[in-house]
């Protein structure tokens, strides 16, 4: 199959070039960018654009350069070449960043469909990297669809992948050789699971809940609960667990009527799921309603879970009591991603991670947080696992 | 099981009539379902379903996707003669559609009272525009298969237009239209398929005579067409200008409810239902809205599953019910429901990914 390339920036002569990570230059370029784009007119209704600004502020950057300091000398891999995700607009440009930042060359492959973001970042990318001679050819942004050509021809040249998406695509362009030297990172399809302290809960005030309730929501509804970093699982433990959810949700629902746009896919994804839970899910106790918004399917305690197949969206959520908080890693594995939670403290889970050795998680952040993005993902220390080093004694 | 009773008012029943005919019916099948299929008697009680109701409104649907999900059966497998599939495209997990002797019976029945509504009785030439499927499964079939053997059976002296390497037959063309294009005739086929070989690829300049007297019957839904922006009217339209083809019927219909399908008016392209079958329009709160003219998910209803819970689903399309009074040509003597189908709801509005 071949079929046609855009080259949104750059063209077909894209090569392999490294700098050190956190490039002065580079770190220029983005907060020229990142000041563009929040002031632009265009990028204002897009929350995801002004998100993706403002992790590139130079003093954001100069932070995250602060943390990394190393006594190693490190250069980027080379060129890597970039297979973002075909639903998410802005993830091509953090997958840019990432490469960028730790050094790299990058020749990126955006979704086919035209998200407006992509064509705002886009522009803008193009019009402040013309300043920057040194990393101009830096990034090349190509389109396309079907070509396994192009694809077979830049995993060859190129010193590393990012492949984003779930787990067919990635075994798909895995198909697609390397150097022997080059490096694959995938973000393959995962789990989250969510943690709250009911007791917790019984003690809020109703502006607290509120407060939370939306904090949630960020992390489930404004992505349809369908990243992976969303939870698909909510335990509850301690006090009052019945009275906690039911405090719980109602607040959510009223969130989510006021704010989410009802989908039919996502009515009928909901409904059907419901039905065959029903039929063929041996965990399943109860559920309850909350209009066509909130699905919740309380699962029978003390069976084993099978949380990969435990992973819907659309705003239908599992939910199973816990007896102790230290419990919950049993419910993880190595596909865990995030574990978002309210009502502890963060050393509670070190402690327990410590005692019991165990490491089937990447992330554990208070809810609110599950969706953002920073240099450490999927078990990733980014810059890291983007740059090479070099041992001189 | 309650007898498959047969009524000969296909289209021009009254409303009165077809409640009578209808509603009892279904609540009865729903009972029958109810006590022989487990997993759709599961379905009622997680809805609370009362057996004792008499309105047909509230009967739970059954999602169309679980027949992908869940093995459905009312029936005990080794009565199953046949087993229909779902033409999906692959790596997507197909419908299973179980049917039993007499499901397979009725199935026909009522199929063929619904196209003779269009063709009459008498059996007329026909051309398939498609593969022969004589060499596959006779056991599995898929939704393609299942629908040219179905009509099939209202045509004689078939000419299948697609050899073995997805060619055009236009020599077969030619020559079946040079024995019998001055009398009546039938082609079917499946929408996409009719639209690439004989509207995309022009073959009129190869063609020796037109296709005046043909009744076109097309079927198998609209999303590749959509995708191409094709709309029903230019394909209509385009069969005008390039064939004198005037004659085209779309229907709608799911291998998950085989049999009745629901026939396009020839003039205002509106579906009608057959006596055998009914239409619900719900929306996002999957309530049912009486008001015409409303967009919603369309539910369909039939009384022809019998060896399968097939005869209350709710699709994934969405429809609306128009006003009937603005067609002369489908209001004489048809009283029923007229609607529209939009396609599948639209997938396109998806957030988040399958990483972050």
């Amino acid at each position: 199959m071949k079929n046609k390339i855009e080259f949104l920036i750059g063209d077909k002569k894209f090569s392999s070039k490294a700098l050190e990570p956190f490039d002065d230059g580079v770190i220029k370029f983005l907060d020229e960018l990142s000041v563009f784009l929040a002031a632009s007119k265009e990028s204002l209704e897009y929350t995801d654009i002004r998100t993706f600004a403002f992790m590139c502020r130079k003093k954001n950057l100069e932070f995250l350069k602060k943390k990394f300091s190393t006594s190693m000398y490190r250069v980027g891999v080379g060129l890597l070449f970039h297979i973002t995700p075909s639903n998410i607009p802005t993830s091509f440009a953090y997958s840019m960043l990432f490469g960028i930042l730790s050094g790299n060359t990058n020749l990126i492959k955006i979704p086919s469909k035209k998200f407006p973001q992509i064509e705002i970042l886009c522009k803008a990318i193009k019009i402040k990297i013309k300043k920057y001679k040194k990393i101009e050819k830096f990034i090349t942004i190509v389109r396309y669809s079907d070509n396994d050509e192009f694809t077979r021809e830049a995993s060859l040249k190129c010193d590393g992948r990012l492949i984003w998406g779930g787990n067919s695509s990635i075994n798909n362009i895995r198909k697609f050789p390397m150097k022997e030297i080059s490096r694959d990172i995938a973000f393959a399809d995962r789990n989250s699971l969510c943690v709250i302290n009911s007791s917790k809960i019984m003690s809020l005030t109703a502006k607290e809940l509120k407060f939370l309730a939306v904090r949630f929501y960020n992390d489930t509804f404004l992505v349809d609960q369908n990243a992976c970093s969303s939870p698909h699982i909510i335990f509850w433990e301690g006090n009052k667990k019945e009275e906690a959810k039911e405090k719980f949700w109602a607040e959510l629902f009223n969130i989510v009527k006021s704010k989410y746009d009802l989908q039919y896919t996502g009515i009928f994804y909901k409904y059907n799921r419901l039905i065959s839970d029903n039929l063929g899910l041996k965990n399943f106790r109860s559920y309850k309603k909350y209009g066509q918004y909130i699905h919740c399917v309380q699962l029978k305690n003390n069976m084993k879970l099978k949380i990969e197949n435990l992973t819907a969206k659309w705003g239908y959520f599992y939910q199973m009591d816990l007896e102790n908080i230290s419990k919950i890693f049993n419910h993880t594995n190595a596909n865990t991603q995030t574990l978002s939670y309210y009502g502890y403290t963060k050393d509670i889970f070190l402690k327990i991670i410590k005692q019991k050795n165990f490491r089937g998680v990447d992330r554990i952040v208070p809810i609110g947080q599950a969706l953002d993005i920073g240099l450490y993902w999927d078990g990733y220390d980014i810059i890291p696992s983007l740059t090479k080093t070099i041992e001189i004694k | 099981m309650e007898k498959f009773k047969k009524s000969i008012k296909i289209f021009n029943y009254s409303k009165k009539e077809k409640i009578s005919f209808f509603d009892g019916k279904m609540i009865n099948l729903v009972k029958s379902h109810y006590n022989l299929c487990k997993p759709y008697k599961n379905m009622l009680k997680l809805f609370n379903y009362n057996l004792d109701n008499k309105n047909i409104k509230k009967i739970p649907p059954l999602p169309v996707s679980l027949f992908k999900n869940i093995d459905l059966l009312s029936v005990k497998k080794n009565k199953i003669i046949k087993t229909l599939l779902s033409s999906g495209t692959s790596g997507i997990v197909p419908s299973k559609i179980y049917l039993d002797g007499e499901n397979s019976k009725n199935l026909t029945w009522v199929l063929t009272k619904i196209v003779e509504s269009i063709l009459g009785k008498k059996r007329i030439p026909m051309l398939i525009v498609d593969q022969n499927p004589r060499h596959s499964n006779r056991y599995n079939f898929n939704a393609r298969i299942a629908a040219i053997n179905g009509f099939s059976i209202f045509g004689k002296n078939i000419t299948y237009l697609i050899d073995n390497n997805n060619k055009f037959k236009i020599n077969e063309l030619n020559k079946f239209l040079s024995i019998y294009g001055n009398d009546n005739f039938l082609i079917f086929g499946f929408t996409s398929i009719v639209y690439q070989h004989l509207l995309k690829n022009d073959i009129s300049r190869k063609l020796k005579y037109n296709l005046k007297k043909g009744i076109l019957i097309h079927g198998g839904g609209w999303k590749k067409l959509t995708d191409i922006s094709i709309t029903n009217k230019m394909f209509k339209d385009s069969f005008r200008k390039k064939y004198s083809l005037n004659k085209i019927h779309n229907y709608y219909g799911l291998v998950e409810q085989t049999g009745s399908i629901f026939i396009e008016c020839e003039k205002c392209s509106l579906f009608k239902c057959s006596i055998y079958s009914d239409i619900f329009i719900r929306d996002k709160h999957l309530n049912i809205i009486e008001e015409k003219g409303k967009k919603g998910f369309l539910q369909v209803m039939s009384l022809i599953p019998s060896s399968y819970p097939g005869n209350n689903l709710l699709t994934e399309d969405i429809a609306e019910i128009v006003d009937s009074k603005k067609c002369k040509s489908c209001t004489h003597n048809y009283y029923g429901k007229l609607f529209k189908v939009y396609g599948r709801a639209n997938n396109s509005e998806i957030r988040g990914c399958s990483n972050i």
